[in-house]
């Protein structure tokens, strides 16, 4: 069955519409791969040896072994996010001869060949040869690996168990906050105990016996899971939710265009995908904290401030009509000219930015100049930032299914090189705004921060005095594309 | 109120539409059969412009649809579920299809108050999203948010199909009720002959994308067209 399911993987891509665009996804994808999965190899071939280095009086395992739970909350959090459990799949298989217990068996297996469960090879097995060579005994070195990797895959089962429930993930968040807090100011060590495991694990091989049997413990739980809802109603069906009518009527404020703001706030609210994709931009509020806290070069604090008021932008905005692509053969034939639908869309956008500056407000704590650079960095982006994020959108000719959740790596949706190439613009042009004229009015070894500032938030109200001829432009280049965009978008 | 001149979509060498001439006055009710691929659909995503045609131009209310979008203001359709917004309630589709032609949350009460049977107490006040109805249900929707706002061009594909057999006698009601009341330009195509024969006066039968009977609707046609689709 694996082999058939596997052609029928592979008929699916080869007869995909756009292959070359597909194409050119799977290689950007398969370099991004390429890039992450070195660096963890990396990572997992140095770490031991530079922490035997460093701190000479701890053994570098244990060292290692205290800071495994973090890596496996860091773990799981990104499965939750990210890895797409090839469920859903099965559905067509259901009523074929097959026994249940196989196809069960069969995507439980499968789901254990995923990009996320390279973990094991790429970084806790350099470790362990690294410990062998080391002067530990083979014998301890396969242990840890066998322990850490079952811990590993254990993830793997609980991410299918709580997959799309945002309960378990609130429990599993409310869990770590309360582990940290008790850590940290009740001296408990839950968190090390744990790590004091691992390193009994090497005194007491038998100990491995937990990891082992907690993989098949979560095993056979998945496995009843499943076969218990493995039907359309269960695990396989789409989950119907009771809707709540949430007028949001305080957004009328904006006048005829709150009915789109509206349905921009409905969308997101009530659809897995772009649901996720705005809480990640809210973590872009969060640079700062990187950014401030350590000595920057000036065009760094560009670069912050651009993050910090636009990571809308760069997430949810990259997609935007895109996000309307279940229904815009409705859109396209509604009483809407393209010019009011773009300014809708540049209103959310510009109204996402205002509020992400609003949010900012704290980094006034690190000084007015921060701000004044957040401030200026606010104004190119809803200046210019929007128009080139529209634009890059519009260049997106993939459909997006709003209520599925993303898969990061094993298929990508609406993304394209080109896309890719505009996010560009968005980083380079502020830094140069910024740098230009404050290197031209500044001295030989000062900028002239005032100036930059000037420059760059300038340079968004620039474009906002220009909205109208710009919005015109837009408007060209967005009915040119019309037909084109249409019917990339009603192909599935 | 539609005119059509030398109009063909072909895709690479295959032309899948091509009609030399066809006139569809104010007011009438225009049925479109034909077998799986003769061009229905097709003809009409160009009639709303969600297709380029390769040749030939469509005018509408003395709107040429491919180089000017104020034909939108006048024209509703409904062709399949990508006409529904899958996140909204049904009422919410309503309000915000209503505020697009200008018509107020009150209105739109007032409106749907008449499609109260229609809708047999299965869409209003059932707290589901758009996605989670049935089919039939959602095409209910759909047809009916095309009256909101007493449009004068309304293009429904297939309004039959997937409908239950009470909701498509209802439906044949409703549009005789509508095309009566006012001068609507009805355009529908369907698999269903008896249907379309009931509620049309005018059928166009299209076969590989010509136009090959176009008749006034009369108690015979029903007969020629069974005659024609059993060949």
């Amino acid at each position: 069955m694996s082999t058939s399911l596997f052609k029928l993987s592979r008929k699916k891509f080869m007869r995909a519409p756009q292959l070359e665009a597909k194409l050119a996804i799977k290689i950007i994808m398969a370099l991004v791969v390429l890039y992450f999965g070195s660096a963890i190899l990396i990572g997992g071939i140095v770490i031991y040896p530079a922490i035997s280095e460093t701190a000479l009086d701890k053994d570098a395992i244990s060292v290692i072994n205290s800071v495994l739970v973090l890596i496996f909350i860091f773990e799981i959090i990104i499965r939750y996010f990210l890895q797409q459990l090839p469920v859903t799949e099965i559905k067509s298989f259901l009523l074929l001869s097959i026994p249940k217990k196989r196809i069960i068996k069969n995507v439980l297996l499968r789901s254990l060949v995923s990009i996320y469960n390279a973990l094991p090879i790429l970084f806790y097995l350099p470790i362990s040869i690294n410990m062998y060579l080391d002067d530990y005994p083979l014998k301890q070195a396969i242990v840890w690996w066998v322990s850490v990797t079952a811990f590993s895959l254990c993830l793997n089962f609980i991410s299918f168990l709580a997959n799309k429930n945002n309960k378990a993930l609130a429990g599993f968040v409310v869990i770590v906050v309360l582990l940290y807090t008790c850590e940290r100011y009740f001296e408990t060590e839950l968190l090390r105990a744990a790590g004091r495991f691992f390193d009994a694990v090497l005194t007491q091989p038998l100990w491995v016996a937990v990891p082992l049997s907690t993989l098949v413990l979560f095993y056979l739980i998945t496995f009843r899971f499943l076969k218990n809802n493995l039907n359309l109603e269960g695990a396989l069906g789409s989950k119907k939710e009771i809707a709540r009518a949430g007028r949001y009527d305080f957004l009328d404020v904006f006048g005829s265009n709150a009915l789109f703001l509206k349905n921009d706030l409905r969308l997101i609210l009530r659809n897995v995908r772009p649901r996720n994709i705005v809480l990640m931009s809210f973590l872009f509020l969060f640079y700062g904290l990187i950014f401030y806290t350590t000595p920057q070069p000036q065009f760094g604090l560009v670069f912050a401030s651009i993050f910090i008021s636009g990571g809308f932008l760069l997430t949810y905005g990259n997609y935007v009509p895109a996000w309307d692509s279940e229904y815009y053969s409705f859109l396209m034939c509604q009483n809407i000219s393209y010019k009011k639908y773009l300014d809708s869309k540049f209103r959310l956008m510009a109204f996402a930015v205002i509020t992400s500056t609003v949010l900012s407000l704290p980094y006034l704590y690190f000084g007015l100049d921060v701000y004044l650079m957040i401030l200026a960095g606010a104004f190119f982006n809803i200046g210019l930032g929007t128009w080139i994020t529209l634009y890059g959108g519009m260049l997106n000719k993939q459909p997006l299914q709003l209520n599925v959740k993303a898969k990061a790596f094993e298929n990508t949706q609406a993304f394209s090189g080109k896309q890719f190439l505009l996010i560009l613009p968005k980083m380079v042009l502020p830094v140069l705004f910024f740098i230009i004229p404050a290197t031209l009015l500044g001295s030989e070894e000062e900028l002239n921060a005032t100036a930059g500032l000037i420059g760059l938030g300038g340079s968004g109200i620039l474009g906002l005095i220009f909205k109208n001829q710009i919005l015109n432009l837009m408007v060209k280049l967005f009915a040119k594309d019309k037909h084109e965009m249409l019917k990339a978008f009603t192909q599935k | 109120m539609i005119t059509l001149q030398n109009l063909t979509k072909s895709y690479e060498d295959t032309t899948v539409l091509s009609i030399d001439q066809l006139e569809i006055p104010k007011g009438q009710c225009f049925g479109l059969v034909g077998n799986n691929g003769a061009g229905k659909t097709t003809l009409f995503s160009l009639l709303l412009d969600l297709i380029k045609t390769s040749t030939g131009e469509i005018v509408s209310n003395g709107i040429e649809v491919a180089k000017s979008e104020d034909w939108k203001s006048f024209t509703s359709a409904f062709i399949d579920d990508s006409f529904l917004i899958g996140y909204l309630t049904p009422e919410e589709y309503f309000y915000f299809v209503g505020e697009l032609r200008g018509i107020n949350k009150e209105a739109v009460d007032s409106f749907l108050e008449i499609y109260k049977d229609f809708f047999n107490d299965e869409i209003l006040d059932q707290k589901k999203y758009l996605r989670d109805f049935s089919k039939g249900n959602q095409k209910k929707v759909g047809l009916i948010a095309t009256f909101l706002g007493s449009p004068n061009v309304i293009i429904l594909d297939e309004p039959f199909a997937n409908l239950d057999p009470t909701t498509q006698i209802r439906l044949k009601q409703l549009i005789k009720k509508e095309t009566e009341s006012r001068e609507i330009t009805l355009l529908i195509s369907s698999h269903d002959l008896n249907h379309v024969t009931d509620v049309c006066n005018r059928i166009v039968l299209l076969e590989r994308g010509s136009v090959i009977m176009d008749k006034e609707t009369t108690s015979k046609t029903l007969q020629e067209l069974e005659a024609y689709f059993s060949a």
